[in-house]
């Protein structure tokens, strides 16, 4: 059940998506992902949904994968769209106690809900079209320019694609270990909020001995393959730009226009 | 000779309640010649493991020393001298794998060395080829049965080119298709390509597949020979609970109760083999 979870994991394959330079799928991601919160009214919106699903069409990772990485967060959805929908300012629609229905919180609803979904979507895009590796490499080399203040860069990208490398292995582990514990007779299904999550406890213990554990077993065999941190390292894949990578480039740009066309020509509604 | 060990002894804590604490490995000597197949058995706790780790520097012995080729592993200066001569391969397959997909796990290795990006591509290539998972190589580890990530495990420690490769329990985690996989994969690198392989196993049939068959126990070295020469000291193993091959044991039974045989077999052949013999 665990297993389920898609966001997060690569598919590999060879799509236009999958062949983009890492560095400039990464440069376009940042640039999307500030540009979903600075959309203000129903046409940018709309730009920014058409083009989540423009993005999905050419990733060629079955749509059904998108659906299950949604899955996840159907329940942080909801609950941000509610929020919203009662927070609005302006005149009350509709109203019972201290909850006050108006135009300007569904409005927000619909913003909050149309902006996570795309967020997901995208992030999902990009991790199932881009290897860890990859992307923690794009990653590093983006931002070798702050090692100068002695910034980490090469510790962080290579803490992150550990990461990303585990997630399967430790959802597997959890798995495996809630079995363990159901068959031990641990409910896990019953009872309210607060029983269920104590519930998790003997779950969660077994992971984290075990992910520490599993960390000395790393840090072992990494040392026993040489490694001694970022400097002298080369790498196996070299990284070129080509001309598709800055057509991808040309289309985020000219969608940050489009949406900054959006908003200074048309109202804001929220 | 190729790695040499002096008289070595090694606890993990020195005091314990202020008392002096066993040592895990207690004054053992053991040489390893370039091109040889050793196997070093054992119980659990006899301190094999503990062994492995000071063949790369991993570990550094308390008292006595390691030579690999020459030079010291306790000499700081050469310790990736040293880890790039002899790899380390180790139980949990899932642990020892960085990256998400193959070919970038095997890279690994040598990218830390600094070489060049078309050579490590040759590297990788050829490191895949030889373990027999070429066809993998885009695959995502996780994937993969367990006895295809031990190989890519060992695949990893090929690419840095070392000239001898040590393996902790490799398949102490596999089922007995894995297990098989990786024993042909290692007789084969030792046979074919001259890499001389130190295998910690508990796994008597896989010690028979051995030039040389060391036997640990409680930290010391408790006889040492070729695979026909240990094996047939039935009695001395028995007496420190280790296992023979059933083989053997079938061999040391047929004695015991006065059969005449006079070579111990190893495998199912060889037995099939004496039997023959003995009942004509």
């Amino acid at each position: 059940m665990v297993r389920d979870v898609a966001f997060g994991q690569y598919f590999p394959g060879k799509s236009l998506m999958h062949r983009l330079d890492p560095r400039a799928k990464l440069v376009c991601f940042v640039a999307f992902v500030v540009l979903i919160f600075f959309t203000f009214n129903y046409a940018a919106l709309g730009l920014i949904a058409a083009f989540t699903v423009f993005m999905i069409a050419v990733s060629g990772v079955s749509p059904k994968f998108y659906f299950k990485s949604l899955k996840v967060i159907l329940f942080v959805v909801l609950f941000t769209s509610v929020l919203n929908l009662f927070y609005g300012s302006g005149e009350a629609i509709w109203q019972w106690w201290i909850l006050r229905l108006t135009w300007n919180g569904i409005h927000r609803a619909a913003f909050v809900t149309v902006r996570i979904i795309c967020l997901i979507l995208a992030s999902s895009c990009l991790t199932f079209t881009t290897s860890p590796t990859e992307l923690t490499d794009a990653m590093e080399r983006l931002m070798k320019p702050l090692a100068v203040i002695h910034f980490p860069v090469h510790e962080i990208a290579m803490m992150m694609s550990l990461a990303l490398r585990f997630v399967p292995t430790l959802l597997e582990e959890t798995d495996k270990i809630m079995q363990a514990q159901k068959a031990r007779g641990a409910d896990l299904e019953s009872g309210g909020f607060l029983k269920r999550v104590k519930a998790l406890i003997p779950i969660l213990i077994p992971l984290f001995v075990s992910a520490f554990r599993r960390a000395y077993d790393i840090a072992t065999a990494m040392e026993c393959r040489c490694y001694r941190g970022g400097s002298g390292r080369t790498r196996m894949k070299i990284l070129h730009m080509s001309a598709r990578d800055i057509m991808s480039m040309i289309t985020t740009a000219a969608l940050i226009g489009g949406v900054i066309v959006c908003n200074i020509f048309m109202t804001s509604v929220i | 000779m190729f790695i040499s060990i002096e008289n070595v002894s090694f606890s993990y804590d020195s005091v314990e309640d202020g008392q002096p604490v066993k040592n895990a490995v207690d004054g053992v000597s053991l040489t390893v010649e370039q091109g040889e197949f050793v196997a070093v058995i054992g119980h659990n706790g006899c301190g094999k493991s503990t062994l492995a780790k000071h063949l790369n520097a991993m570990l550094l012995p308390d008292s006595g020393k390691v030579y690999v080729d020459g030079d010291d592993t306790a000499d700081e200066n050469k310790t990736w001298e040293i880890r790039e001569k002899v790899g380390l391969v180790l139980q949990n397959p899932d642990n020892q794998l960085v990256a998400s997909i193959v070919e970038e796990d095997v890279a690994f290795g040598p990218e830390n060395l600094g070489v060049e990006p078309g050579e490590i591509r040759e590297r990788v290539d050829k490191a895949l080829k030889a373990v027999g998972m070429y066809e993998y190589r885009l695959h995502a580890p996780y994937k993969l049965s367990g006895g295809q990530k031990q190989r890519i495990a060992i695949a990893g420690i090929l690419a840095i080119q070392p000239q001898c490769i040590v393996l902790d329990e490799p398949t102490a985690m596999l089922d007995p298709s894995g297990r098989e996989e990786v024993m042909s994969t290692l007789i084969r690198l030792n046979k074919e390509m001259g890499i001389t392989v130190v295998l910690i196993t508990h796994y008597m049939d896989e010690a028979v597949s051995a030039d040389r068959v060391v036997v640990m126990d409680s930290g010391r070295v408790l006889t040492q020979g070729t695979p026909g020469e240990v094996f047939s000291q039935v009695e001395l193993l028995k007496k420190h609970r280790l296992d023979v091959p059933q083989a053997a044991e079938l061999a040391f039974r047929l004695k015991g109760c006065g059969v005449d045989i006079d070579r111990i077999p190893l495998d199912e052949a060889e037995c099939a083999e004496m039997l023959m013999e003995v009942l004509q």
